[in-house]
């Protein structure tokens, strides 16, 4: 990466920030289409790439959003669609009980470690040699930030391991039910709801 | 970024409380400025209207 031009033109700079920002696909519609219809109180969306989800969210329920990436031109792609950009990684910076809803479409795909490409659409789309390297530390610290009668919207595709993705969420102490599911040519896509069990 | 985001956020490293320091703000936000944890004295910047709350060794990777 070369460092941005603080004079570059707003025109330049966008154009940038969406050649290394995930733009919205279908993942990203199966997981508005579950957020806007299961998201309550004060929503925290991860990786929220080009922000898309949290502003649908935003706009269609009238909840506050807060958008958080570990790519700065993704926090600022948010930012420009009106939602609260942060730069982070993962729920490392949030507090304890702080939001209602935590919704998360992490990068899934299995990579293999030699042909990693090592740049911003990498860690958007990658999620290591198993598909699920960012999945598991976001289970293991989710139930931290989440506020009592929190819930975590979880978009999980085949090619991350269904069953695996379970027994990972049930490790973590959550219920989860599907909200939506939906099958493609290579993947089925499905969001899952999770609660802390009871 | 909005004053209220301080409700949710803490310091990436130990979870401690922050204190806001505003360099620049319109009616709504702050545009510029720096988050100090109030317990091990890391700072982090708003840039922009956007904190910045990597761990400082990642932050330098993604600058």
């Amino acid at each position: 990466m070369t460092e941005d031009d603080p004079d570059a033109g707003l025109a330049e700079r966008r154009g940038v920030d969406e050649a290394v920002v995930y733009q919205p696909a279908e993942d990203s519609g199966l997981l508005a289409e579950a957020a806007v219809a299961e998201a309550h109180g004060r929503v925290l969306e991860v990786g929220t790439g080009s922000g898309w989800v949290a502003q649908r969210v935003a706009e269609e329920r009238g909840l506050d959003v807060v958008g958080s990436d570990l790519n700065p031109h993704a926090a600022r792609q948010a930012r420009e669609r009106g939602v609260e950009g942060v730069v982070a990684d993962l729920l490392s910076p949030f507090r304890a009980d702080a939001f209602d809803t935590v919704c998360f479409n992490p990068p899934y795909l299995p990579t293999d470690p030699d042909n990693e490409w090592d740049d911003w659409m990498e860690h958007a789309l990658s999620g290591g040699e198993s598909g699920r390297e960012l999945i598991e530390p976001f289970l293991d610290d989710v139930g931290r930030v989440l506020a009592p009668g929190g819930v975590v919207l979880l978009l999980v595709s085949s090619l991350t391991g269904y069953d695996e993705v379970l027994d990972l969420v049930e490790d973590a102490g959550f219920d989860h039910e599907v909200v939506v599911e939906e099958s493609f040519p290579f993947e089925t896509l499905t969001v899952l709801r999770l609660e802390r069990r009871a | 970024m909005k004053e209220s985001l301080m409700d949710v956020v803490c310091c990436p490293l130990d979870k401690a409380d922050l204190d806001l320091d505003v360099d620049d703000r319109d009616d709504e936000e702050i545009l510029a400025g720096t988050l100090t944890c109030t317990e091990c004295g890391e700072a982090y910047p708003i840039e922009d209207g956007i904190p910045n709350l990597l761990p400082p060794d990642m932050r330098e990777e993604a600058a």
